[in-house]
């Protein structure tokens, strides 16, 4: 074991474009993936409104940890390591509501929104020296909240988010927050748990567009705003995928241009004033000609914009939490704006999820079919081959020149470069 | 919905809910999809459930994983009865529907009951080493339609606050 972990050559090869199979069922790998990425790079937690008010909280995983996510009175958001100080009880069982105190429920130990130990019941019998200070609930040390998404860190010595995000926030920004108000999540997230490698699930949102037809045939033909539009899909010479520094990617997949224009009116018309009033220059167009975006922030935050259904378009994002080398957690919100009308929000819902939720008409595809190659390649004899990323290779050294756009673009979109630049990522940080 | 102040149905008309719900169940179990459409009204408003734990003071949370119209409900069925058109059910899922608990009631419409049931679905995906559950209990309305009845409103709320093995393409 320890000889193979010196020589990790064969994880991601670049020369050969090709990636170990090993690595998406492993438990060893899990272990280390635990370690080398998510206890030591910036992850997604929660979004600023799921704990509109003071004292609502939602229970949250960082890294290999359990997390309270809560507002303080002041309006500070904490993140609370979920296991009491005393004897590691979880002070928090719900997944979700509302609380003034974390009283935990073994021996009673209290403490503040900030984490603060205010008392174990039994203080006459500490000795004299003890600190309440030092035996809080430990908080998260590093915390961003960037435009309304809560993002965290165990590792003190993490690059500053904007650091660690830079060129990929031109992309993202327009779906993190696009309105005064930002954004809301419009119920619960989805959970539900899948037997298939994390990798699998990141790795399709930076730009798998080569299994959208075959996995996804059903839900585009019955669709018939796809159906449609299916000429103009398979033309998308002005589309593109990017890859930027620490792994974030993306693809953007365009209508044409010279269209006529409602065919572009795929947000509502009242709303674009204030994309205008919040975005940068380039990004609201950016918004009226996309047909779809799907992209990862590394390592496990996906998002997808993409008008499915009859609708407009609806904002997913979606989190890859690893649960062992051969399964995952999968959390998913449905967004919009906060000013957007309620009829809207409630149509981005529902959409949203026949689409893209615990049921959606595409995820129930896609997962059969993780599952199925995380479940054939947990095999010595499977493990013999390599997956193939080989399409990366006769593009991934030439990037498109693009004055106006940040990152690493590529075309055509049904390229494995994105993806195959994630896979580098990876490796990176996992033999830092 | 509380039942309380409702008027139970007389043991006739429970029998002819009971085989109504026991052969739409059949009928999916059989993966006769179009023949269970038929018995969809036009205006059925279908959905599925999903609890969030919440501290047992605190008032239950729930939220909505289908919610479908006659149009997406008919968009899932041609979707996995078609072959070329899924992976989730090609090959199908081997189901099995044990409907139980059934209790209906009269309503404020002449020809609407409230009938409420607890279902436990199996499905078994081939090849994978085993089976899992839904369970759930059931709101439906049910519409009289000649002889027979049509089904004009189903809530299914499941027993779980996460769900296990992938994504639900089964219907309940």
């Amino acid at each position: 074991m320890s000889k193979r972990q010196e020589n990790h050559d064969d994880w991601v090869d670049v020369q050969r474009g090709v990636v170990s199979r090993d690595i998406f069922v492993s438990d060893e790998v899990f272990k280390l993936e635990m370690q080398k990425i998510f206890d030591s790079t910036w992850s997604f937690l929660a979004h600023e409104s799921e704990v509109p008010s003071p004292g609502d909280f939602v229970l949250r995983r960082l890294g290999s940890a359990p997390v309270i996510v809560v507002r303080d009175g002041d309006g500070t958001i904490h993140a609370l390591l979920n296991s009491c100080r005393h004897r590691g009880a979880a002070v928090c069982r719900a997944e979700s509501g509302n609380q003034r105190h974390f009283v935990c429920p073994y021996h009673g130990w209290t403490y503040e929104r900030s984490g603060r130990l205010i008392t174990t019941t039994f203080d006459r019998h500490l000795p004299s020296d003890f600190d309440f200070q030092e035996h809080g609930l430990p908080r998260v040390p590093r915390l961003e909240n960037y435009r309304g998404f809560v993002f965290a860190s165990w590792n003190e010595n993490a690059i500053s988010f904007d650091a660690f995000l830079n060129d990929f926030r031109w992309y993202i920004d327009p779906f993190l927050s696009r309105s005064p108000g930002g954004m809301q999540v419009l119920a619960p997230p989805h959970r539900w748990r899948v037997k298939a490698n994390w990798k699998i699930g990141a790795l399709n949102f930076v730009g798998d567009s080569q299994h959208i037809l075959t996995t996804h045939v059903g839900p585009l033909t019955l669709d018939p705003v796809w159906s449609a539009r299916a000429g103009l899909i398979n033309r998308p010479a002005n589309s593109f995928q990017v890859a930027t520094d620490c792994g974030h990617g993306c693809t953007l997949v365009y209508l044409p241009p010279g269209l006529p224009d409602h065919l572009y009116q795929t947000h509502p018309a009242d709303l674009e004033p204030l994309y205008r009033a919040t975005l940068r220059e380039g990004q609201p167009d950016m918004l009226r000609h996309l047909r779809v975006i799907v992209g990862t922030i590394f390592p496990n935050l996906s998002f997808i914009e993409t008008q499915v259904g009859p609708a407009q378009k609806a904002i997913i994002f979606r989190q890859w939490q690893p649960i062992s080398g051969t399964e995952m957690e999968v959390l998913s919100w449905v967004l919009a704006e906060k000013e957007a009308a309620p009829e809207y929000k409630a149509t981005v819902l529902r959409n949203g999820f026949h689409n893209f939720g615990a049921a959606g008409v595409f995820e129930q595809d896609d997962l059969e079919l993780w599952a199925s190659a995380t479940a054939a390649s947990d095999n010595p004899i499977s493990k013999r081959f390599p997956y193939s990323f080989h399409t990366a290779l006769p593009y991934m050294n030439s990037p498109e020149k693009d004055d106006h756009l940040p990152g690493r673009i590529f075309k055509p979109t049904e390229v494995e470069v994105a993806q195959f630049e994630f896979m580098r990522q990876w490796l990176q940080c996992m033999t830092a | 919905m509380s039942t309380e102040e409702l008027r139970a149905v007389d043991s006739d008309i429970y029998l002819t809910v009971q085989r109504f719900l026991y052969r739409e169940a059949a009928l999916l179990d059989k993966r006769d999809y179009s023949a269970w459409l038929k018995l969809a009204a036009e205006d059925i408003h279908y959905c599925v459930t999903v609890a969030v734990a919440q501290d047992a003071a605190a008032k239950p949370v729930r939220y909505s994983i289908v919610e479908e119209t006659f149009s997406g409900l008919k968009a899932r069925v041609e979707q996995i009865s078609n072959p070329r058109l899924t992976r989730a059910e090609n090959p199908p899922s081997l189901t099995r529907r044990v409907v139980s608990n059934v209790e209906a009631y009269h309503t404020e419409l002449a020809n609407e009951l409230l009938v409420t049931s607890y279902l436990l679905a199996y499905r078994m995906r081939p090849q994978e080493p085993e089976g899992g559950f839904y369970v759930s209990e059931r709101d439906d309305v049910l519409r009289r339609d000649g002889s027979g009845f049509r089904l004009a409103r189903r809530t299914v709320r499941l027993d779980q606050t996460m769900l296990f093995g992938g994504a639900l393409s089964a219907l309940l």
